[in-house]
């Protein structure tokens, strides 16, 4: 059930994606338009600078007494006659939200988009508890139909056509639906309307919880976000412990650069507050409501190297602007979270053992850390990571072989000089075009798929001291 | 299953490893919310006719369709209005007492079917009837709490007399409001936010407060825009002249 280690490589996952025409399309459109979008919207917003300063900073605060904050969180919720439960793992989060289905007679349950759920694998331990999940965010309903994985944090079924869904909806749901998204949205909008209606719980993610006041926020575009928990009798919010904020003040900072940071809007269609069970007076809402507080690797990382991942607010922006995820898209990376900070976040969630491919799949060109909303410093935590995986023998013997080797020549002017002679020399049969191709051994395999410039017939040394 | 005691300590433990590392601070707060608020209501009251503007300009941009009124007696017409081109023929609005007017018998007249929350309605019965309605309603008639300009957004309090589906069931969510909604930037809001907060109970009779920025979208489809996925395809915003 929970996915552990991937038994393909990411080479294979990759080479997939980039024979995929469809996708690679799909991906070049959406990522360029996603870019283009946060870009404009940062530009007719000359303060989102010194937002994106505060964001961080309200961030790095939290994190620094998280213990007080979650505290305060839980009591507040409480207060309001909702319910808070710990979750130290993946397991302990399924176990609770199964037993409060068991316990409730649930039989289907509505989810609004939430990674935090893929994160803990809960639709699967739904379908074997028999309660029925149904996503209902239209772009996970869609990967849900056809039993696949989300492939973008923010646009879960970009990969798919729309006469692909065309196919899928006709095939699942009964009809003959033309390959037109209006009509597809209008579908969709059929089908999950009744779901609403007939749920006996609604399942969330958490965008931010707002500890002075026990509120629970939630940002969506379609609405679905506020069905789930305004029409099912129970209402159960899962949120790993960094989504925790101090007050309101700090939340309206986050608002102001979360949506532009995602899909370049202002604000997102909807967000949504939510304090607890319906109050007296109240014609609607749950008549119960549960928060479930999610570590699953997250505390260890507090003090740790990837404490910074833990600002992370699931925008996506830096999945648009990555040269790696533009060619080879979420799915190739094989885990929930895909892109730069996902590679850290699978680090943090499942260990390091499981990103000893990933931790290579950058350039480490720093477009991440750019457009990040809180300036995370992606480049520099896969550095260190790719250190650690190093140190703790983790990474393959070849590549630490190869790079320890690199080191060494590096740091000896005599041995670099003398490489650069010998490699000359060496490379003499392998150049054409300009470039070194079909190396033999291992270094065949970083120029198959990679161009590597020939040492050239002049050295920069050697020109250094002619010019002198 | 970890307790909250244990839960809390290993956090503990972590937290104290960096003891003075990150000298960050949150944002700034009020220290007195309710001072606040009036000093930004206070300035709104000279400020509002550009906020308005602002709020209209933004408000369209992600399509919404905005009418301006003399005063409260001329809402009705213009939801009957809205309601006859959009061949809506039944209405759930807020509690009348709340909205302060009554658009019922001038819809009547229209042959439409309008259902009206009341506060102080909360038995089953009601609930259920209550459910049914808003489930089959085209077009729902609420008030907006707070209306901030710089991104066009529509902020409503869920509580007695103010059902939350009123404005995400229906097709169409017709939302009316007067010059004292009218707030500048987020920051204020969060302002605004902080005050109501100071005694919640008092000051929200509900569990929800919503923050609308447009009719329902979707772009999950081949990235073509597309409104009315779950909530409301339309979103009109009526403004009230008279203080």
């Amino acid at each position: 059930m929970s996915e552990g280690l991937l038994r393909t490589t990411l080479p294979d996952r990759a080479g997939a994606a980039l024979r995929d025409t469809f996708l690679q399309q799909a991906l070049t459109i959406a990522t360029t338009k996603f870019i283009d979008l946060r870009r404009e919207s940062f530009e007719g917003f000359p303060q989102g600078e010194a937002l994106r300063d505060r964001a961080r900073a309200i961030k790095e605060a939290t994190l620094q007494h998280l213990d007080v904050h979650l505290e305060r969180l839980a009591d507040n919720v409480e207060r309001l006659g909702g319910t808070v439960h710990w979750a130290a793992t993946a397991e302990e989060a399924r176990e609770i939200v199964l037993r409060l289905a068991r316990d409730r007679g649930v039989r289907m349950a509505v989810k609004s988009k939430s990674m935090a759920t893929e994160e803990i694998d809960l639709n699967e331990a739904l379908e074997h508890a028999g309660v029925t999940p149904v996503e209902t965010d239209l772009g996970e309903y869609i990967i849900q139909l056809a039993h696949e994985k989300p492939s973008h944090i923010i646009a879960p079924a970009i990969h798919k056509t729309k006469g692909q869904v065309a196919e899928l909806f006709s095939r699942e749901l009964g009809g003959r639906f033309e390959a037109d998204p209006e009509v597809l949205t209008a579908v969709a909008r059929r089908a999950l309307r009744q779901k609403f209606l007939e749920a006996d719980m609604g399942i969330t993610g958490a965008n931010f919880a707002v500890a002075d006041t026990g509120t629970v926020v939630l940002v969506t575009n379609e609405g679905n976000g506020r069905m789930v928990t305004s029409l099912p009798r129970i209402h159960v919010a899962l949120m790993g412990i960094e989504k925790v904020i101090p007050s309101m003040s700090d939340l309206v900072v986050f608002l102001a650069i979360l949506a532009r940071s995602a899909t370049g809007q202002k604000l997102s269609s909807y967000t949504t507050l939510v304090r607890g069970p319906r109050r007296a007076g109240e014609l609607e809402g749950p008549e119960e409501f549960h928060l479930i507080l999610l570590d699953n690797g997250r505390a260890r990382q507090i003090a740790s190297t990837l404490r910074e991942a833990l600002y992370c607010l699931r925008c996506g922006a830096c999945l648009n602007v990555c040269p790696v995820y533009r060619q080879i898209g979420g799915h190739a990376y094989g885990y929930t979270y895909p892109g730069p900070i996902g590679i850290l976040l699978t680090a943090m969630l499942k260990g390091n053992e499981s990103v000893r491919e990933l931790a290579h799949a950058s350039s480490l060109c720093g477009a991440c850390k750019d457009v990040c909303p809180v300036r995370i410093d992606i480049p520099r935590m896969l550095v260190e990571l790719r250190e650690h995986l190093d140190r703790e023998k983790i990474a393959p013997w070849s590549e630490r072989v190869v790079f320890h080797a690199f080191r060494r020549l590096l740091l000896s002017p005599a041995a670099f000089r003398l490489s650069a002679r010998a490699g000359r020399w060496l490379q003499r049969p392998f150049v054409r075009a300009g470039r070194l191709r079909g190396l033999p051994l291992l270094l065949g395999r970083w120029t198959r798929t990679r161009d590597l410039p020939p040492v050239a017939a002049r050295t920069f040394r050697e020109l250094w001291k002619e010019l002198r | 299953m970890a307790g909250r005691a244990e839960f809390l300590e290993r956090i503990r433990r972590e937290v104290a490893k960096t003891p003075g590392l990150f000298g960050a601070s949150t944002a700034p707060r009020p220290p007195r919310p309710a001072a606040a608020a009036e000093a930004i209501r206070r300035e709104l009251a000279e400020r509002w006719p550009q906020a308005l503007d602002r709020f209209r300009q933004e408000f369209e941009r992600v399509a919404g369709v905005f009418h301006r009124v003399p005063d409260l007696a001329a809402v009705p017409d213009t939801i009957a209005a809205i309601a006859r081109e959009r061949g809506a023929r039944r209405l759930v609005t807020w509690d009348p007492a709340i909205l302060g007017f009554d658009a019922g018998a001038r819809l009547a007249a229209d042959g439409c079917a309008v259902v009206a929350a009341r506060a102080g309605q909360e038995d089953e019965a009601s609930r259920l009837r209550h459910r049914a309605d808003a489930a089959a309603a085209q077009l729902g008639v609420t008030g907006a709490d707070l209306v901030l300009a710089e991104t066009g957004t529509l902020i409503l309090l869920s509580g007695a007399g103010r059902p939350r589906s009123t404005s995400l069931l229906p097709d169409v969510h017709v939302a009316v409001f007067g010059r004292d909604r009218l707030l500048e930037s987020l920051e204020q809001v969060g302002v605004m936010l902080e005050d109501l907060h100071v005694d919640p109970d008092a000051a929200m009779s509900g569990a929800m407060i919503n923050f609308i920025t447009g009719p329902s979208r979707t772009a999950d489809i081949e990235l073509t825009l597309t409104r009315g996925v779950h909530g409301p395809k339309e979103v009109h915003a009526v403004f009230v002249e008279a203080p």
